[in-house]
């Protein structure tokens, strides 16, 4: 039985630009060291990337490659296998920049392709597209699907291995085959041009794979190249859908945003800003956050402003429109630097001031528990995941190198140790014993 | 006749006399009469759950005492209803009255009414004359338990042996099975009160090839009969502290919150006594009695009056020493209190004030159209949401009913609800009014509430039909 199938479009295969899409696509392989288990280790993973340019940058996703990564090996779509070294990367978009050896790459005469990025706002729903990648580590697939949405958003906190990620950005979403392995590899039209990073799909359900789109990426990638990182601003709301509350607060249609959350002792908090209030502008620019679709661009607007800069919020309280100037402070992650003490068989990661405020932590002072190695000093002692550790014989972990010192003392000359933990706002004191 | 056989007559001659000396069920028959079952019923806004727990008498006037996991301290008395009191075999209920619990014993108290009295016998009855029985490692212990409803609180008897004596901060005794029900008291030999039986310390029994369930193995838990119980020496000197209210009132405070144990290992590089513990501080609440004497969070309580801390096993039943300490005084006791902070030794002067509004006694309200029980703020939802108390506004929810219009809204138990259509809830009374007149307004189609959440806070918009 043969169904008669009607050309829809030109085939993939005519297309040159397609063709050179392919011979841009590489495999991933990276060690990187993991502190999670009360001792340094390391794991493989796997990815895929595209090449972006001539002189071997090669665009990912952060969850792929972090600055955890030890070793980066790229495969060429000629099977070549080359050393690579991450130039940045920016976990609140999961992008992440390689660089290949270009040395390595002359010395051996390799040759690889590179690709454009397309304009992902011209993409429509229902228009074909490619994922190429390396799903489960079987290199070089191609799966076809179409965009099944042009701004996904996704209620809730997204992470990545505990860093935050997405609230700048909607998504692509395709009903191109994603699975694990392609994450970093490119979602590309008909006529190869880079429209997407795939970067993650519900396990488990039936072709639900998103992208983060090119528009996106093109301004990560020139970021990441000046710079090796992103730098935002943060002011400390965050704003809620307005849906069909604007009658409850007196507004017009698409006018606004509901600040549902203010963080404590944030820029926005100590400009006197409210739970409550109606965002109606940033630096006089209007600010429409009636769908939850379009509150990503309100997030970025605000963190694309220039660090320490002073915003002019306009805000409805009431029957009252006001505007508060407001500065900006350098955006952190809640996670901060991670280490393994192994004579003690304790890996923590530093308080930083983002988590301090998230766990309403008096101060930055103290490192957090990730993990404890069973049978050694600190989990005989009763430490546990989730704790934080204010003191270590009575001085408090300002940072991580004194907590270094302190661990290289007890390595050297093992004497017992009083440590002082938080949990649940409960204070209790350990003995590490050698 | 050889060496020998004369032993074995004079050992069976011995064992006779015991034995008369001691005629168990005589003994049993007499001492079941001050015991009690009390079934009540407690008042929820969606339900009536019948609850039951097992009593000893303890007076003439017909006051009896429950163990403290009968009633579920985080009730509002209010919600506790319909006590009655069945005497043992018989299926006639009598009135009973729910007094309150006593903070410092843990016992809850139940008074019957008149006419039942008469047929009960208070335990103190038969409290050895002189010093109360401590009983030994493997004595034989008995016990009184109480069969169920269905079967009329039939009596029954129980015996164990006494494996283990510790104190957990108080004399328990540990059997090697249950010895009686939870709540009732326990004999030795000569049928001397040596005990009141605890709530079950969880006794589990595996139980495999349950055709009901596949053959898998079933763990039940035995939660009428217990091999725990209290020493007389702990109990009989308290039964007078009948409570004279039901919150229990007064109650002795603090303000030292969150205080957690130490092991051995911490103690050493304390440099305490082998016999000695303490309790880490990790907050000291504000306005309280603690930082009146200038306590401060991370402080080691090492010792009470004087008095150092000692050491228990496990670690944690400090904890239960402290509070005790606590309970036992009154508002308006001085406390001394020795801290390490530090390398210093410092010695604190406390006055005990008296417990801030708890939970259970705050008002409440629940409003049927909207779905939700309203509750007043209180001390302790300040300290929970770490907020100063001058600080407290608005009311938290208490109950939200499944489905209903706030249910669906996203209200969730425990919510602070800090504004009503925009305006701040200024208290309870205010938050009422605006309830109630959003309750009472048939016209009502929607209100708007901004409430926080662990921190967080959310615009809920409710839809009424």
């Amino acid at each position: 039985m043969a169904l008669g199938a009607a050309p829809f479009s030109a085939p993939a295969a005519v297309s040159r630009g397609f063709t050179q899409l392919l011979d841009a696509v590489v495999r991933i392989d990276v060690q990187q060291v993991a502190f999670d288990q009360g001792t340094r280790r390391f794991e493989a993973s796997i990815g895929s990337g595209v090449v972006l340019s001539s002189d071997g940058l090669i665009l990912t996703n952060a969850h792929v490659a972090s600055p955890q990564a030890v070793e980066i090996n790229v495969t060429l779509s000629n099977l070549e296998r080359v050393g690579a070294r991450l130039v940045g990367w920016d976990h609140w978009t999961d992008l992440a920049l390689l660089k290949l050896d270009m040395d390595e790459v002359r010395r051996r005469h390799l040759a690889f392709a590179h690709a454009e990025f397309g304009d992902s706002e011209k993409l429509f729903p229902g228009e074909t597209v490619f994922a190429v990648g390396t799903p489960y580590g079987l290199a070089r697939t191609v799966t076809r699907g179409i965009i099944s949405n042009t701004h996904r958003y996704f209620e809730g906190d997204l992470d990545i291995d505990g860093y935050e990620t997405g609230m700048f950005n909607t998504w692509l979403q395709t009903d191109a085959a994603i699975n694990p392995g392609n994450s970093g590899g490119p979602l590309v039209t008909e006529d190869g041009r880079v429209i997407g990073i795939t970067s993650r799909s519900y396990l488990g359900a039936s072709n639900l794979g998103f992208a983060i789109p090119a528009n996106v990426a093109k301004v990560v990638v020139a970021g990441l190249v000046r710079n090796g990182s992103i730098s935002r601003s943060y002011i400390g709301v965050e704003p809620t859908a307005l849906q069909d509350l604007e009658h409850f607060y007196s507004l017009a249609l698409n006018t606004g945003a509901l600040l549902s959350n203010i963080d404590a002792g944030s820029p926005a908090a100590r400009a006197g800003v409210k739970v409550g209030d109606i965002l109606l502008a940033i630096n006089g620019s209007k600010v429409d956050g009636r769908f939850p679709e379009q509150l990503p661009p309100i997030q970025n607007s605000i963190a694309s402003q220039p660090v320490g800069a002073t915003l002019g919020l306009t805000i409805k309280r009431g029957p009252q429109t006001m505007t508060f100037a407001v500065t900006t402070e350098k955006l952190e992650s809640s996670v901060g630097e991670e280490g393994a003490f192994e004579s003690w068989g304790l890996s923590v990661r530093k308080v930083s001031r983002a988590y301090a405020r998230e766990n309403r932590l008096p101060d930055a002072t103290g490192v957090l528990v990730i993990g404890v190695r069973p049978g050694f000093p600190a989990d005989v002692a009763g430490l546990a995941a989730g704790d934080v550790i204010t003191t270590v014989n009575r001085q408090p972990v300002t940072s991580l190198d004194m907590l270094k010192a302190a661990h290289e003392a007890f390595a050297a000359k093992p004497a017992p140790a009083l440590f002082e933990a938080e949990r649940d706002r409960r204070v209790a004191l350990f003995i590490l014993k050698p | 006749m050889p060496a020998w056989c004369h032993r074995l007559f004079l050992a069976l001659l011995a064992t006779a006399a015991v034995a008369r000396a001691a005629d168990i069920p005589a003994l049993w028959a007499e001492r079941v009469k001050c015991t009690v079952a009390v079934a009540y019923v407690i008042e929820n806004e969606n339900d009536r759950r019948p609850t039951l727990a097992y009593g000893t008498v303890i007076d003439r006037q017909g006051t009896i005492i429950l163990p403290t996991a009968a009633v579920d301290q985080r009730l509002a008395p209010q919600q506790l209803k319909d006590f009655k009191v069945y005497i043992p075999g018989d299926p006639t209920p009598y009135e009973g009255t729910y007094l309150g619990g006593d903070v410092f014993t843990g016992w809850q108290y139940v008074r019957v009414e008149e006419k039942a009295r008469s047929r009960l016998v208070p335990v103190t009855a038969f409290a050895a004359h002189g010093a109360n029985p401590v009983p030994v490692m493997t004595e034989e212990l008995w016990g009184i338990g109480l069969r169920p409803k269905e079967e009329d609180f039939l009596p029954y008897i129980l015996q164990s042996h006494l494996v283990l004596t510790q104190l957990l901060p108080e004399r328990t005794g540990v059997t090697q099975q249950e010895v009686a029900g939870p709540g009732l008291p326990v004999f030795n030999h000569a049928g001397d009160l040596v005990g009141i039986a605890l709530s079950s310390g969880g006794e589990t029994y595996m139980q495999f090839s349950q055709g009901a369930r596949g053959g898998e193995a079933v763990i039940l838990f035995d939660l009428e009969e217990s091999s725990l119980f209290q020493l007389a020496d702990d109990v009989l000197p308290y039964l007078k502290r009948i409570p004279t209210n039901v919150n229990g009132r007064p109650l002795a405070w603090l303000g030292a919150f969150s205080l957690e144990p130490m092991d051995r290992d911490v103690a050493n590089f304390l440099k305490l006594s082998p016999q000695a513990s303490g309790a880490v501080v990790s907050e000291v609440l504000e306005n309280s009695p603690a930082e009146k004497a200038g306590m401060k969070a991370r402080d080691i309580i090492v010792a009470i009056n004087g008095q150092p801390i000692p050491h228990f096993r496990p670690d944690h039943v400090v904890i239960d020493y402290v509070e005790h300490e606590i309970a036992r005084d009154r508002p308006g006791d001085a406390m001394s209190l020795t801290v390490l902070r530090g390398a210093d030794r410092l010695e604190l002067k406390a006055t005990l004030g008296e417990e801030p509004k708890l939970v259970r006694e705050a008002d409440r309200t629940f409003f049927d159209r909207l779905g939700f029980t309203a509750r007043e703020f209180v001390y302790g939802d300040a300290i929970a949401r770490r907020v100063k108390v001058a600080e407290a506004a608005g009311v938290i929810v208490h109950y939200v009913r499944p489905n209903g219009p706030t249910a669906l809204a996203g209200l969730q138990t425990d919510d602070w609800i800090q504004e009503i259509d925009g305006a701040p809830a200024k208290n309870y009374t205010d938050a009422l009014a605006r309830l109630f007149a959003i309750a009472n307004d048939p016209q009502r189609r929607e209100f708007v509430l901004l409430v926080s959440r662990g921190g967080d806070t959310a615009i809920l918009r409710v839809k009424l039909k």
